[in-house]
């Protein structure tokens, strides 16, 4: 399995992320190994226009992003101040991640073009993202060059392996 | 219950929704762009609150009538009025000589500007002359995109979609 885009937010079209393999594995972390062309993939980076959001107060913000080739559910966990998860954690710094998240969460809205980056989860069999970090685009043409983005880098990186292009 | 999954709106042009189309299905889910070109009005809506840069009103045998000039000059003519009442807010956007109705109703935080360009996302509804109508969910302004970068970047993107599925099936 080739490991290079594992620690690289691979940019990837709806329709090819949704029809990533997924492999279930012995890791808590990551339960589930999504691969592409037998490349592992665990972060990702998409863009579209948003089209719901379910806001879960003090818990989570789900919401989808359609870029015209497929619906992504993103998952925006807010549940940083209360969750044991970050009770280890410097409490200063666990206050500046659920504020920065809880922005993040009052920017996301219908119809705004949102870049969002994230982990690749699985839930319930279909592929979700775990959000990292969200930038709302206001350039119009945006969108198109996302499109064009990821064209050239499938065809120019993700798709090259070891024996060439597949 | 798990919500059910939404639908992505297919990318199409305007020009391609005609009834040869095979985007042109009923509940089809799709996503237009084109340049706001006027709005069917209710009855006894107030013109003066009507930012046109030219706006007629007659009120002929066919009901009260509105004619607009469009930023390309082109004179348009409305139809009856009556047919529709504001919850209904019936907008057309067009793309060169294309053009398509939008229901606005589910529309919020958005406004709707002669001239301005929309993006719009939404299910169709095929009427029984054959004419169709997107219901829109989503909406926004794109006052500035390149529409011929989008028209050509969407070819491309045609393109690509095709291949990677041949090359996964093969």
């Amino acid at each position: 399995m080739d490991q290079r885009l594992q620690n690289t937010h691979v940019k990837l079209l709806a329709f090819d992320l949704l029809s990533l393999t997924q492999t279930p594995s012995l890791s808590t972390y990551d339960p589930i190994i999504f691969t592409r062309k037998n490349t592992t993939i665990s972060r990702i980076e998409i863009l579209g226009i948003v089209t719901s959001r379910e806001l879960k107060p003090n818990k989570f913000l789900k919401f989808t992003i359609d870029d015209g080739t497929g619906c992504v559910t993103c998952v925006l966990w807010l549940n940083q101040l209360t969750s044991p998860y970050f009770s280890r954690r410097n409490p200063a710094n666990v206050k500046l991640i659920a504020d920065m998240a809880a922005h993040f969460a009052s920017e996301i809205k219908i119809g705004v073009v949102a870049r969002v980056r994230g982990r690749i989860a699985g839930y319930r069999g279909a592929v979700q993202v775990t959000v990292f970090d969200v930038v709302l685009e206001r350039d119009p043409n945006v969108e198109a060059f996302h499109w064009l983005d990821c064209i050239r880098l499938a065809r120019n990186c993700y798709n090259v392996v070891a024996g060439g292009a597949v | 219950m798990e919500a059910m999954a939404i639908k992505h709106g297919e990318l199409v042009t305007l020009e391609e929704l005609n009834p040869s189309s095979p985007f042109f299905k009923e509940g089809a889910s799709v996503r237009v762009t084109g340049r706001k070109w006027y709005l069917y009005l209710k009855e006894g809506f107030d013109f003066g609150l009507v930012q046109w840069g030219c706006v007629e009103r007659g009120f002929g045998d066919e009901g009260l009538m509105v004619k607009s000039c469009t930023s390309k000059g082109v004179l348009c003519l409305l139809r009856r009025l009556q047919e529709y009442t504001v919850e209904t807010a019936i907008a057309v956007v067009a793309d060169g000589n294309a053009t398509l109705k939008i229901d606005t109703q589910h529309l919020r935080d958005i406004s709707f500007r002669i001239g301005s360009i929309y993006q719009l996302i939404g299910e169709l509804l095929i009427q029984p002359d054959n004419e169709a109508i997107l219901q829109a969910r989503v909406g926004r302004i794109v006052d500035g995109i390149d529409l011929s970068l989008y028209h050509q970047s969407l070819q491309l993107l045609r393109q690509f979609q095709a291949d990677h599925l041949n090359n996964s099936t093969s």
